[in-house]
């Protein structure tokens, strides 16, 4: 035999009506296990659920998207839009209607702080349109 | 009792040799003394005296052997769980995996995209009134043939009656709520651009396989890039693209052209930014298209190109030191070469300068300067430019040029002016950007950023390419190519005009005009350029030359697409930022240069 310490022996042979307590608290820990499992499988499945509806919404939303990038495409063609500006009276700009950022100040110059804005903007607009006509 | 006795049937010394049979007998007995032999052990156990420890040892040895399987089963399991490869069976979701990639330009603009189409189907055991759903679906649905649909509601069986809905017109049939009435998702490829790049894009069928254009020539990355969910990008620009074709257009009509192309491509990397073949037509009707308009005249037509294949000639002829800039060439009669005559367009009469003989574009001037080359040279140099073979860009249209049979000197001589090979003339831009870009031959390709790991190699000196690109600009300030010039943007380029060959006989009023450009044309050879190539075949109205016919698409291309491109308007020796020209310096004391 082997020998058993007597508070183990003490512990296995504490009984309940009959039954060892040792065996109900196991009961008691299986039955908490499975409970929790139960709990944890139910959790995930409404979690996948949940993945699912979103994943569908985002291959539809993508659908819609690819669609809608494919129909603004088709209405960029260059032809069309093309001949829809030169039917309006657009064209390209001529050469001496450009300009370039660095230029901008010599066409209108910033307006001076210390002056009132009215008076500032009333100077700045004959010069703009000279350098541009 | 002796337990140990050896368990009946045991194997005995056998007296005969062994057969099957025996083998079969023998292995039986053998598993059954086993078998025996483990039934009894418990009892062998207690006849030795030992009787619990064998009790204990036989639990313990099935304690440890389960304890064993369900441990591995739990660590399978926990790494199962924890370790699952991501995107394996349960994860797996990729949301943009597509059996094909978009095809998106350089900046990200679609060019080519993958719509769900639907494949209508009807069950007719569940439909109510088939004549007032025949009447109904083809009020939703005109393009439904009556006679398909006709079959499939008298049938038995749930049958397709149209593949290719798209989503609106799904929703009209929907809409019917008509009993039996199914649909089945297809993914479809669409081009959304229409006309524009069709030639380039060209076409997938619907089992998703590249048929022409780029998708057949990157068909294996773009079904890769599909898988992955990314898009494919080519390297073409596709507001560059939009002006080319406009004015392409525009030009063509102009001149009553039957065909026209026009290209424009990066000089120093060999990206093609735009690819223009007129008459175009539309991708998604491809069936209805007029069979010229399906032709990609920029990979697949060959053409004799005239005087734009004079840079080449002067560009060796430079090259291999037999001229620069002061040698001077007799242009005053015509020049014999055996039975042959080769006189000038515009006849000058006089003896002129390498310069003169660009700019005049004289036949005499480069037939002399080629035949004094001769034509291993002359054959190298064309060789090196890729003029005698195929251009490698990636399409698979990409057409070898008819061989050059003879090099002999009047060969020579009509070579010189772009007579006697034709090339298409895709292969024209790649070497025209050898010409341009410090001397390299670049392959020519469609994929964004340049062929990676392309080889490249030298076919003039880099002094050479500086020479040239002088006298291109030259010849747009002063020469026959005038009117190809835009504003500030330093334009240099070669016109050419070529009569076509028809039954045997060059004849004058069927002819091909073009004009190979570059801008900037100054700053160092291997500066940023931006070469433009424009050809319009059998041009209906007079003038037919380059000069008229391609040139000013060629300036009005530049001038739109610079901004594109990052091209600032400067002023050069020739003419200012606003395109006004600068007089030129008149050395009137005679010691000046």
């Amino acid at each position: 035999m082997i020998a058993v310490p007597v508070p183990v022996k003490r512990l296995f042979d504490w009984k309940v009506r009959g039954v060892r307590c040792v065996e109900i608290i196991g009961v008691v820990c299986v039955a908490a296990l499975v409970f929790s499992v139960y709990i944890a499988k139910a959790a995930a499945a409404r979690e996948s659920a949940e993945i699912s509806r979103i994943e569908s919404e985002i291959r539809e939303n993508r659908q819609r998207v690819r669609l809608l990038r494919a129909e603004a495409t088709r209405l960029e063609q260059p032809a069309r839009l093309e001949a829809l500006s030169r039917e309006i009276g657009l064209g390209p700009v001529d050469v001496k209607k450009q300009a370039v950022e660095a230029g901008l100040p010599a066409i209108a110059p910033p307006p001076v702080v210390a002056t009132p804005p009215a008076a500032a903007a009333s100077v700045a607009e004959p010069a703009a349109g000279e350098a541009l006509h | 009792m002796d337990y140990r006795r050896p368990a009946p049937g045991r194997p005995q010394p056998r007296p005969q040799g062994p057969s099957v049979g025996g083998l079969f007998a023998a292995w039986g007995r053998w598993v059954a003394s086993c078998v025996w032999w483990m039934e009894h052990s418990f009892e062998r156990a207690r006849a030795d005296g030992r009787p619990e420890e064998d009790t204990r040892v036989r639990i313990f040895l099935i304690l440890a052997v389960f304890s064993a399987v369900f441990a591995c089963l739990a660590l399978g399991a926990a790494h199962a769980a924890l370790f699952a490869p991501k995107g394996g069976s349960g994860s797996g979701f990729n949301a943009n995996a597509l059996t094909r990639a978009d095809l998106v330009d350089r900046n990200g603009q679609l060019l080519a995209t993958n719509i769900t189409h639907y494949g209508l189907y009807i069950d007719p055991r569940e439909i109510w009134d088939p004549a007032s759903a025949k009447v109904q679906l083809r009020r939703a649905l005109p393009r439904v043939s009556a006679k398909r649909l006709d079959r499939v509601l008298s049938g038995e069986r749930r049958l397709v009656v149209l593949n290719g809905l798209t989503p609106s017109e799904r929703r009209a049939v929907h809409a019917l709520a008509l009993g039996g009435v199914s649909f089945e998702p297809e993914d479809r490829r669409v081009y959304p651009l229409g006309t524009s790049a069709a030639h380039l894009i060209g076409r997938a069928d619907t089992g998703g396989e590249g048929v022409s254009g780029t998708e057949l020539a990157f068909n294996q990355e773009i079904r890769a890039a599909g898988a992955a969910g990314e898009d494919f990008q080519l390297s073409i620009d596709l507001r560059v693209q939009g002006v080319v074709e406009n004015e392409l257009a525009i030009a063509a009509e102009e001149h009553k052209a039957k065909g026209a192309v026009a290209v424009v491509a990066d000089a120093q990397t060999g990206e093609i930014l735009a690819m223009a073949s007129w008459p175009t037509y539309d991708a998604n009707r491809r069936n209805s298209a007029p069979t010229e308009a399906l032709l990609n005249r920029v990979t697949s037509a060959h053409y004799e190109m005239g005087s734009v294949f004079k840079s080449f000639t002067v560009a060796a002829g430079i090259d291999t030191g037999r001229a620069d800039m002061n040698t001077l060439f007799d242009a005053s009669q015509a020049l014999q070469i055996g039975k042959r005559r080769i006189t000038d367009f515009h006849a000058t009469n006089k003896v002129l300068t390498l310069e003169e003989v660009y700019l005049h574009s004289s036949n005499i001037g480069t037939s002399r300067l080629a035949v004094e080359m001769g034509g291993d040279v002359m054959r190298d140099y064309f060789r090196r430019l890729g003029l005698l073979d195929a251009a490698p860009i990636e399409l698979k249209e990409s057409a070898s040029p008819p061989k050059v049979r003879k090099w002999d000197d009047t060969t020579l001589a009509s070579l010189s002016f772009g007579y006697g090979i034709m090339v298409t003339p895709i292969q024209y831009v790649a070497a025209y950007g050898a010409l341009v870009n410090g001397g390299r031959y670049v392959q020519p390709t469609l994929r964004k950023g340049g062929r990676p790991n392309a080889p490249t190699h030298q076919v003039v000196s880099p002094e050479t390419s500086a020479t040239m690109l002088d006298l291109m600009r030259r010849n747009v300030t002063r020469g026959s190519g005038r009117f190809a010039d835009a504003p500030g943007l330093r334009v240099g380029g070669k016109t050419g005009s070529a009569n076509k060959l028809v039954n045997g006989r060059y004849n004058p009023a069927v002819a091909v005009g073009s004009f190979a450009g570059v801008f900037p044309a100054d700053g160092p050879v291997t500066a940023k350029r931006y070469t433009v190539f424009v050809l319009m075949d059998e041009p209906g109205v007079f003038p037919r030359t380059g000069g008229y016919v391609a040139a000013p698409a060629v300036g009005r291309i530049a001038d739109r697409i610079a901004p594109f491109l990052g091209v600032q308007r400067k002023a050069d020796r020739w003419s200012t930022a606003l395109g006004e020209k600068i007089p030129e310096f008149e050395d009137v004391e005679g010691d000046g240069r």
